[in-house]
């Protein structure tokens, strides 16, 4: 099943054209990665399909279970299986964790058609969750993100996505800030989340994420297009020859 | 004074009949009187009502008399904060034996209305003498006219089990009403109380409260203070909170400002006793055509006296909003440490706050630090809340709600807590989703 089918999709920023024609599907049970130097479009891909509305969509489009996902508000798409985890997370003082993996949880159950579950439910689910990404269930009387931790901050990205089981799962960036500790938790609870039913998209810089999170298939990300893709044998080349050799591989 | 405010109402000619025969009350009267007739109320030139006009006060002839105070039984239950409390109830400004409940007051611990305790050296004492200094204008229309009001005297270390809530209640049934109370709380040495004054207008009618609380704190004394005010949209709802704390006392106020068409609280503390130690938490939801305006005053009068001051307002709407926070620190009070700390939060491009936070220090050794902030809501967590799957109204609501948590975590009486919350909650601006 189809996904996610990026076609042609072109967008810029006051009038700075970032993504110049990005083709890519994505498969139910996939795991794609999709690599960049800076400056490529990677964030800006991540952040139009989560819905933020500063970018002008110029040309293209963007299918998400084959409904157009561009016409969706950011809390649609969450509500029907969309989960960006975030590059960086906001820090929300005042608006406890707890309260915001519940809310999260109904509103997405709401859309589903389910009842919203009772606090004792509730609670067992979020601890089950938790042990997933080794949180301490202190973190769930805290501020959303307040004095966390880089690393802390990812794994709650984790535990969110956990909590909601998105059928598409953005990640920008998840691997950075991290200490090779956090990496291996951060990645088992991915792992943990890969099915049949899930695609994972992966956005990152660096080779190293993949080794703990293996992906199916890699794709470079240049110049507001992408220019290569392969299979996870293709981070490797990246990674010993560089971004500068995209460059030279790139179409002109 | 070149010129004074003119009022449609004439506020000299008029009497009360509180007090006729007791000499300290006539002659305080007959001061408050004199000073009426030369100042009349404060005018928009003085530096403490720059930003808020009692102009339009002055045009309304008010009704010094209610014509009716029948209220059900069911609405005095409603509007009270708590159950489980003593409780002293004024309708329309009158006493109302009926629905106070003082009966079963520990011994040391009296509740009673002004009318029944002019007697008291306490009141005779206390009564009047800091807030003439303060804010005279109103304060003298309050002496002139006072009808009643509520004292609480606690003898020398005494605690009392349960808290004792205030209730005012404007029923609307007498249009253009003005009342005039003054209240007078004496805490004995090491005494102990929780304090809620609930101040509510049942209907949209237009009415003018004057109301004054003097606060006189004992050594080792703690008075937890709490304020809701829910005032009708259409009332002039003026309060005037004063107190002189001596040493190792607190006084803790939590003020929350709903209601009222103006609203406006001036808070004043004196710290006379070292290690005296003061809260001044608010908290201001002005919308509408709402103005409310918050006043506060701190004098460390002495060395190691500590206060810590926590204003946020949200306003949406055509709300305005006007917060002056002045600390004084006196010559002779060193190590004084003073934190005051005002935070506002507009929702809309139409509403406007004027913060002033001041400090004047006269001593060299004392630790001060004030700020004032006004802001949005952050786009950035708004956006994180959506991508979550909250609406757009959702996410604004909670968001602004963290922001005012802070002021009601403090509140210690679970049931004013939860109170206070489902009522900030209600008062919550509907924000239009802007898609």
């Amino acid at each position: 099943m189809k996904m996610l089918e990026i076609k042609n999709l072109h967008a810029s920023i006051e009038g700075n054209e970032i993504l110049r024609g990005i083709n890519l599907t994505v498969n139910a049970g996939e795991v794609h990665a999709i690599m960049g130097p800076n400056g490529a479009g990677k964030s800006t891909l991540s952040n139009i399909l989560a819905g933020r509305s500063e970018y002008d969509i110029t040309q293209g489009e963007v299918l998400y279970k084959g409904e157009n996902l561009l016409d969706f508000e950011p809390e649609e798409r969450a509500q029907r299986g969309v989960f960006l985890a975030f590059q960086y997370p906001v820090e929300i003082p005042g608006v406890s964790n707890i309260y915001l993996l519940k809310a999260a949880l109904n509103a997405v159950r709401k859309y589903q058609g389910l009842d919203v579950l009772d606090a004792i439910d509730f609670l067992t689910l979020v601890r089950s969750k938790m042990d997933l990404v080794q949180m301490d269930e202190e973190f769930l009387h805290r501020g959303v993100n307040e004095g966390f931790s880089g690393g802390e901050k990812k794994r709650n990205e984790i535990l969110q996505m956990a909590l909601l089981e998105p059928a598409l799962a953005i990640l920008d960036e998840t691997d950075s800030g991290l200490d090779i500790d956090a990496l291996k938790i951060v990645s088992e609870g991915v792992n943990a989340l890969r099915s049949e039913d899930r695609a994972i998209v992966m956005i990152t810089h660096y080779q190293r994420l993949l080794d703990y999170i293996v992906p199916d298939f890699v794709h470079v990300l240049a110049d507001g297009q992408i220019v290569k893709s392969g299979d996870k044998s293709l981070a490797l080349e990246l990674e010993s020859k560089g971004y500068s050799w995209v460059a030279e591989v790139a179409p002109a | 004074m070149s010129r004074m405010m003119e009022f449609a109402t004439p506020f000299s000619t008029l009497s009360t009949s509180l007090g006729q025969d007791v000499g300290w009350l006539t002659s305080l009267r007959k001061e408050a009187s004199t000073y009426f007739k030369q100042h009349g109320l404060p005018a928009k030139k003085e530096e403490d009502w720059k930003y808020t006009s009692l102009q339009r006060l002055g045009q309304v002839v008010w009704e010094h008399t209610s014509k009716d105070s029948t209220i059900l039984a069911a609405d005095v239950e409603a509007v009270k904060q708590l159950d489980d409390a003593y409780h002293l109830v004024f309708i329309d400004g009158v006493y109302s034996d009926v629905y106070s409940e003082v009966a079963s007051l520990p011994a040391g611990v009296i509740a009673l209305p002004l009318s029944q305790s002019l007697d008291r050296v306490e009141v005779s004492t206390h009564f009047g003498q800091q807030a003439i200094i303060d804010s005279p204008g109103l304060t003298a229309l309050n002496i002139m006219l006072v009808s009643e009001g509520a004292v609480i005297i606690l003898d020398d270390n005494v605690a009392i089990d349960k808290p004792i809530e205030l209730v005012f209640i404007n029923t609307g049934n007498t249009s253009d009403l003005a009342t005039h109370l003054h209240n007078v709380v004496v805490l004995g040495e090491g005494s102990a109380v929780d304090i809620v004054e609930t101040h509510i207008g049942l209907t949209d009618a237009a009415y003018f409260a004057n109301q004054i609380t003097e606060v006189v704190l004992a050594a080792d004394s703690y008075l937890k203070h709490y304020v809701v005010q829910q005032a009708s949209k259409a009332a002039f709802h003026i309060t005037h909170l004063s107190g002189k704390q001596a040493k190792n006392s607190i006084w803790q106020t939590h003020s929350v400002a709903l209601g009222g068409k103006l609203a406006r609280q001036d808070l004043h503390t004196q710290l006379l006793g070292e290690a005296a130690h003061c809260v001044m938490d608010g908290l201001y939801l002005p919308r509408g055509e709402q103005h409310i305006d918050n006043h506060t005053r701190v004098d460390h009068a002495v060395p190691n006296t500590t206060s810590e001051e926590l204003y946020k307002g949200v306003l949406d709407e055509k709300g305005r909003a006007v917060f002056n926070g002045k600390v004084v620190v006196h010559q002779d009070a060193q190590k004084t440490d003073a934190k005051q700390q005002n935070a506002n939060l507009l929702l809309s491009r139409r509403c406007e706050i004027d913060t002033k936070p001041q400090m004047e220090i006269y001593a060299d050794d004392v630790k001060c630090a004030h700020g004032s902030t006004v802001g949005q809501l952050d786009e950035a967590q708004l956006f994180f809340l959506r991508a979550r799957g909250l609406t757009e109204l959702e996410a604004r609501n909670l968001l602004t709600y963290a922001f005012v948590s802070e002021v009601i975590d403090q509140v210690t009486i679970p049931e004013l807590r939860q109170s206070l919350t489902t009522l900030v909650e209600k008062s919550m601006p509907a924000v239009a989703a802007t898609t």
